[in-house]
């Protein structure tokens, strides 16, 4: 029998039945599948109670008592999606941010987060429950493929989704940013982040032996570990914190020992580009003007944040980067000249 | 050995309906048995959880059009016939013609006549009820702790662990505005109020009054929009919340826009006007190549590379540039060049 049939047919069997249903009544109502004497059928039974709840839909097995035989059974409040009890603003909150996460083109999890959504407007009706649900048939009509922002980076964000959740080890060939050469690597995957509108995978890298963080778009190639797909490759390491990685501001990455640095804003002065530089920047009016200082790690990456704000920012101190700065639009104007 | 299980002793009735229609609308030659494969996604498991969905969905919605049950489903009306001819096959033992799973075809709609207790969705399955979660934790708002904790109740016991685990996993972002703005804006939604944006436009440097219906927020490319009804301009538009100033939810009442509406919807629009060119060295290409929304016009020996970035403004082009730490210049067209030029120059004089 098809597999997706007999997994329907099994999860039609116990939710039917009112009390647990034996192994060997399992038995003999699936002899093609489940027939064979010895331990290869019950794995294969266990294989696909661990599908069923892979769907979501959990197969309980109850140790027999005077009033009830030992068997398998679907308890039905176990199986259905709950009604969710949340107040109809909760109920929005959830369908706003599922709905902006599919209008965003790549997001991990993004089959599943249609999925849940079509579930949940099925549960529960609250305003918004219309729009995401018109995204999440969208998301599932297109392939993985056809994520519209990247091509690859939709079906990237997918495998990558599953390793991290069975913890598989992947291989990866990437390409690097500033030496521009290919590198191959067996990694850990961790963990996903977005930073400004970019996934990152960080996990534990072979080849440096230590954390490392990677661009999803410039992954070349990814290759899941195909060897036991239901035990897991790795445990992360304990000291790992994605929220930590993930809240790093480019200057944050750590290229050097800690510098102070100093930045003049012009007014008048837009809560957005204050805002740029994150919640560890220490800010003092200065009449009308903003001074924002941070301890930078990695000046280079305050360097280009500065510049991007055009004349509206300017480095003060370290002298050096300040210098770095002006060299840079020198460099630019005789271009243009 | 047991006798064979006896598979869909019925040639009348409902079922024979459906059969009927779902051949005469796919390719001749293709039964059930043939289309089966064919039908299956990349992911075989993508077919349950569809079908999964779609039972309690024809439950609910009896009568439903094939054409809109295959749309909320996802899936091609072929799919969708198939997918029946499929469930005609599921029941339980003794299999008897009423332990079969039944849903037909009439004049194009679908009816459910035994649903063998799949009269609702399954539970969320860890990495659904994550994703959820992690879409709500980069959204933030008042509610958000007790969202996490309802889609968490509504994993199977077994895996709320799992879950636990998962969502530390996936950070998708910071919150996208200011708290005030934020609330204002999901209350909005979720009473179909009108809202008066003080907004700062980009093209015209300036702050503008606008009335609009919110239908809902959306993430692209690093930057969250709102998404609804400018009644001023009368079309959909798409309002960047950072820029919002100011926001007042307004007693004016709204009607949701309808599902075909919603079918027929572009969050974004088609980038309009000339794109912007720049020419990149071979580091800032290696880096700018990886962003979303880069298209990539030419590559040259040296790996440097001309990029265009669609529907965007002057002032965009010359951040993105400049961001790119001296390796890129705007080169297209003159209007933005002029732009960046400019920009140059003071930012320079800054350093005199």
């Amino acid at each position: 029998m098809q597999k997706d049939q007999r997994l329907l047919d099994l999860a039609a069997l116990l939710l039917k039945a009112a009390e647990p249903v034996s192994w060997r009544e399992i038995q003999e109502q699936f002899p093609d599948d489940y027939g064979a004497r010895g331990e290869a059928a019950i794995r294969k039974f266990e294989r696909d109670k661990a599908d069923l709840l892979e769907l979501g839909i959990p197969v309980r097995y109850v140790a027999g008592d005077e009033d009830l035989p030992a068997g398998y059974l679907i308890d039905r409040d176990e199986f259905y999606l709950p009604d969710l009890r949340l107040a109809p603003e909760d109920l929005a909150l959830l369908y706003v941010a599922g709905s902006a996460a599919l209008a965003n083109g790549s997001f991990p999890y993004a089959r599943d987060l249609a999925h849940a959504l079509n579930k949940l407007s099925f549960a529960a009706r609250a305003p918004g429950a219309s729009e995401a649900a018109a995204l999440a048939a969208k998301r599932l009509s297109a392939g993985d493929d056809d994520g519209d922002a990247a091509p690859d980076l939709a079906g990237r964000l997918e495998e990558l989704s599953r390793a991290i959740a069975h913890k598989k080890r992947v291989h990866l060939v990437y390409r690097g940013a500033e030496r521009r050469e290919k590198t191959e690597r067996d990694l850990d995957p961790y963990g996903l982040f977005q930073n400004d509108g970019a996934w990152y995978v960080s996990g534990f890298c072979h080849l440096r032996a230590d954390i490392r963080t990677f661009h999803v778009s410039r992954i070349e190639s990814l290759a899941v570990n195909p060897a036991a797909p239901r035990t897991a490759d790795f445990t992360p390491r304990k000291d790992f914190s994605l929220a930590e990685l993930a809240t790093r501001e480019p200057w944050e990455y750590r290229e050097h020992a800690p510098v102070r640095c100093r930045v003049r804003l012009e007014p008048p002065v837009p809560a957005e580009v204050v805002a740029s530089f994150g919640p560890r920047a220490s800010v003092r009016e200065d009449g009308g003007a903003a001074l924002v200082e941070v301890d930078a790690t990695n000046r280079e990456g305050l360097l280009r944040h500065v510049l991007a704000l055009g004349d509206r920012a300017e480095i003060l101190a370290p002298r050096a980067l300040r210098d770095q700065a002006r060299e840079v639009l020198a460099g630019l104007a005789r271009r243009i000249a | 050995m047991t006798p064979a299980r006896p598979r869909k002793p019925r040639a009348t009735g409902p079922a024979r309906r459906a059969r009927t229609e779902a051949s005469a609308r796919s390719a001749p030659a293709t039964s059930a048995a043939q289309a089966r494969p064919g039908a299956a996604r990349s992911d075989p498991r993508e077919r349950l959880r569809r079908v999964l969905f779609l039972v309690p969905y024809a439950v609910r919605h009896p009568g439903i059009p094939v054409k809109d049950l295959a749309r909320r489903c996802g899936c091609t009306e072929k799919e969708l016939l198939e997918d029946l001819d499929f469930l005609l096959e599921v029941g339980s033992p003794p299999f008897a013609p009423d332990d079969f799973l039944d849903l037909y075809v009439e004049g194009d709609r679908v009816f459910v006549a035994l649903h063998q207790s799949f009269s609702r969705p399954p539970r969320f399955t860890e990495s659904e009820a994550a994703a959820l979660a992690a879409a709500v934790r980069a959204l933030g708002g008042e509610g958000r702790d007790r969202a996490v904790k309802a889609l968490r109740d509504s994993v199977p016991k077994d895996r709320r662990a799992s879950f636990d685990e998962l969502v530390g996993r996936i950070y998708a972002g910071a919150p996208p505005a200011r708290e005030s703005v934020l609330g204002r804006l999901q209350r909005a939604i979720a009473e179909r109020r009108a809202v008066r944006l003080a907004y700062h436009s980009a093209s015209r440097d300036a702050d503008t009054e606008r009335v609009v219906r919110p239908y809902t927020l959306a993430q692209r490319f690093g930057h969250w929009y709102l998404y609804g009804h400018d009644s001023t301009r009368a079309k959909a538009l798409a309002f960047r919340l950072d820029r919002i100033r100011e926001c007042a939810v307004t007693d004016e009442r709204f009607e949701p826009p309808t599902e075909a509406e919603l079918a027929r919807m572009r969050l974004f629009s088609e980038a309009q006007g000339e794109p912007i060119r720049l020419r990149l060295g071979a580091r800032a290409a290696a880096w700018a190549l990886a962003r979303p929304g880069i298209r990539l016009v030419a590559r040259d020996d040296g790996g440097g590379a001309v990029i265009e970035l669609a529907g965007t403004s002057d002032e965009y082009g010359t951040r993105f540039a400049l961001s790119l730490g001296g390796d890129a210049e705007v080169i297209a067209p003159a209007s933005a060049r002029r732009h960046f030029e400019e920009a140059v120059r003071r930012a320079l004089a800054r350093y005199a």
